[in-house]
């Protein structure tokens, strides 16, 4: 089990970060803090590394590196991590150049068994998609954004699941909402979402939903099974079956004190594509944490 | 079981998203293939029309490497019958693909010396401490240097001493203020201003003289291109820190600390090395050679012995010079230089010359004024969305083939080339600046507009009322 903690600015990163890390604890997992910076035109590529050679001489750093050494010392002041410095560690900070526009960064003096930082440039979506494919991570956790065209690909493209940490407060207390229906993604989700109730020690509202007033046999399964692999997690939980439209009655529960989980779509991608799908509809309507488990 | 898996249907979906200009290019050149070819136009120069169109819609959407985009003008112009194999092959090495070669590797070789250290002393030796001094020693210094020598070359050399200045100013060098802006814009339009100064400011100032010589128009010289374009030059370097100072004026007046701090730091760099008074000393050989040989071997073979004598005496590695030289670009601009040729030899640069004279002609009424619009103004524009060397190759035989002076035509276009103010894409040299995170896209138009205004008036009045004179 591998996790991608994506950071963009010492701003906004801080809840995506106690997130991810508390989830990378929850499954006992490696995390990877990774800085997408702008894509560099192709143009210049050779110029701008050019430039960027003679700041490092002058000791100074390419941007991004400010930002993954201010992410290190986030988690080690917020006891993620455990900082060790070491004298033979690198007497600064360095950047390994790995090709295809991705950067190791090892920062001075330090080591850090569990978590590793990368740097890369270019397009958010195509290098989060490259990282996770030839890296093999797992749960891919990322702030959230105002655009729905970047949603939309988080979704549809990156081959892992996805945590959109949005508007994360952590001084407030969560509780889980973990929607289950008769779909097969919904039993990883339910274990993620045990996974992640572990982790922040929060308890857990199963929530079923029917478009019609009927609860088929499927849904109450479902329900059941859910509750019984949290009840065995030692897991507090409650179950809510509500009738409506899904994305209206998850945002209308979830409220601002929840933390979605749910399974992804099992539309076909095509249908994805052009209709949208159930995780994109909540995602755009809620003001809360999600967990899309793929 | 599905014909295909979920996850290919992903893969080409995400394929189809990402390339999706590649798509619409693809489309729109075999439905304009198909269409009967316009009056007055040669199917060779339709088909040449059509390739150009194709080439402008990949470089601005990127959607395929720059190599690839070169690779597809050599084949379309087989494949479609503009050119034979061996033609499209002679056609895509010349002088100015030389040029751009030695000049990128020229570039590597200088930097690679650590040489902006000596620069950085120099220019506050000269400047002083005060803000108003240092941006105007930073403007000058950046467009003396890079009229010479390339204006990639001088950003990578004065970034560092920028951002060492606003570091010993006290300020974070990942936090954009108007000082950290300023100056950085201080060298970018530096450079931009700068690089029209010689025919070795620029690829494209040799790519104009290229076509000068090969279509049988004028030929002319380095000192004769300096001539013309110095006086500009000049003029634009007091505009520019106006305009910059105005926009992004900023709360430290005087730098007295960061300049003296920058003072300590590089003495500590000790004395020229024997490698760096080579490098200058080839490099001064280069800049004699290109004023005095040019004529008779060329802009090209002259920048390529200076990057031999940087082999050969050791001052630089070849895996040096092999991993920063952009080898992209110099494929991209040969095969953009062999498509203006084509263009020429068609006759599809003269058919949209003449298409632009009837349709601008009914705005401005003037041909001397259409010409000028669609040289200047039209170059002006492209080149901020485009690059400026892709965009005389292209442009350039259009341009020539629209009659007047073409010697004046020629360097107005190129010229105005330079007027990269408006967008990140614009030149290495804003790339450059906007890597560094401290200036962001609005903050090139908020600067850009003005300047680019102010030189388009400026080149007007030296092009109507200088350069007469020099003719």
């Amino acid at each position: 089990m591998k996790i991608l903690i994506a950071v963009s600015s010492k701003e906004y990163s801080g809840p995506t970060l106690s997130v991810g890390m508390n989830v990378s604890r929850a499954f006992k997992a490696p995390a990877t803090i990774v800085d997408v910076g702008e894509k560099i035109n192709e143009f210049s590529t050779e110029d701008v590394g050019m430039a960027h050679e003679r700041i490092e001489s002058w000791d100074f750093y390419r941007p991004g590196v400010d930002v993954l050494e201010w992410a290190f010392d986030y988690l080690a002041d917020k006891e993620f991590i455990e900082r060790s410095d070491i004298e033979a560690g690198f007497p600064k900070n360095t950047l390994v150049d790995i090709g295809g526009n991705r950067c190791e960064v090892y920062l001075k003096g330090t080591v850090c068994d569990n978590v590793n930082l990368i740097l890369r440039n270019g397009d958010i979506i195509a290098e989060l998609k490259d990282e996770v494919q030839k890296h093999h991570y797992d749960v891919t956790i990322i702030g959230g954004s105002q655009k729905r065209r970047m949603a939309h690909d988080l979704i549809q493209y990156i081959d892992s699941s996805i945590f959109i940490v949005n508007n994360y407060n952590p001084d407030q207390s969560y509780k889980i909402l973990l929607a289950v229906d008769d779909s097969i993604a919904t039993s990883k989700a339910v274990q993620y979402g045990a996974r992640v109730a572990q982790a922040f020690d929060i308890d857990v509202d199963i929530l079923t939903i029917s478009k019609i007033e009927s609860f088929g046999e499927g849904y109450k399964n479902a329900a059941n099974r859910a509750a019984k692999f949290l009840r065995r997690c030692g897991i507090q939980h409650q179950n809510i079956y509500k009738v409506g439209n899904p994305s209206d009655v998850i945002k209308e529960i979830a409220g601002d004190n929840h933390i979605i989980v749910m399974g992804t779509s099992t539309r076909s991608p095509l249908k994805k594509f052009f209709k949208g799908s159930k995780p994109l509809k909540v995602m755009e309507n809620c003001q809360c944490p999600i967990l899309i488990v793929k | 079981m599905p014909l295909l898996s979920n996850k290919v249907i992903t893969e080409v979906l995400y394929w189809v998203t990402r390339k999706k200009w590649l798509v619409i290019s693809f489309l729109l050149s075999i439905i304009l293939f198909y269409l009967p070819s316009p009056e007055g136009l040669l199917p060779e120069g339709h088909r040449t029309l059509i390739i150009v169109l194709t080439v402008l819609i990949l470089i601005i959407s990127e959607s395929i490497p720059l190599p690839a985009v070169a690779i597809l003008i050599w084949i379309m112009e087989v494949i479609l019958g503009v050119d034979t194999a061996d033609g499209v092959a002679s056609s895509f090495m010349n002088d100015a693909v030389f040029f751009i070669m030695g000049s990128l590797m020229l570039a590597v070789s200088i930097v690679h010396q650590g040489l902006d250290k000596r620069l950085a002393l120099g220019i506050i030796n000269i400047t002083g401490n005060k803000t108003w001094r240092i941006v105007f020693g930073f403007v000058a210094v950046s467009a003396f240097l890079s009229s010479f020598i390339g204006e990639h070359t001088v950003a990578a050399m004065m970034l560092p001493v920028a951002l060492s200045l606003i570091r010993n100013a006290g300020l974070e060098t990942n936090k954009a203020t108007p000082l950290s802006t300023l100056l950085l814009f201080s060298i970018a339009y530096g450079c931009a201003i700068g690089s029209i100064g010689t025919p070795s400011g620029g690829g494209r100032n040799v790519i104009m003289i290229g076509y000068l010589s090969e279509f049988s128009l004028v030929n002319i010289s380095y000192v004769e291109w300096m001539i013309f374009a110095y006086p500009l030059l000049l003029l634009e370097i007091p505009l520019a820190v106006l305009v910059l100072w105005f926009t992004f004026t900023p709360t430290q007046k005087i730098m007295d600390s960061a300049v003296r701090k920058l003072k300590v730091h590089v003495a500590k760099t000790g004395k020229l090395t024997g490698n760096q008074i080579m490098a200058i000393l080839v490099f001064f050989l280069v800049f004699l050679g290109w004023v005095f040989l040019c004529p008779i071997i060329g802009l090209g073979i002259v920048g390529l012995t200076g990057v031999f004598f940087y082999l050969a005496f050791g001052l630089i590695e070849w895996k040096e010079i092999n991993r920063n030289t952009n080898w992209g670009v110099i494929l991209l601009f040969g095969a953009a230089i062999s498509l203006g040729i084509q263009m020429k030899e068609t006759g599809a640069a003269l058919w949209v010359a003449e298409k632009a004279l009837i349709t601008l002609e009914v705005i401005f009424q003037d041909v001397s004024i259409v010409r000028w619009f669609v040289s200047v103004v039209l170059t002006g524009i492209l080149t901020n969305l485009l690059s400026n060397a892709a965009t005389i190759a292209v442009l350039g035989p259009i341009v020539l083939d629209m009659g007047g002076d073409p010697l004046i035509i020629g360097i107005s276009t190129s010229i105005a080339s330079a007027f990269a103010y408006l967008t990140i894409v614009a030149s290495p040299t804003c790339m450059i600046i906007h890597s560094t995170g401290l200036v962001t896209s609005s903050d090139y138009l908020k600067a850009g507009w003005k300047l680019f205004l102010i030189s388009i008036v400026l080149l007007f009045l030296v092009s109507y009322f200088y350069w007469p004179l020099l003719r």
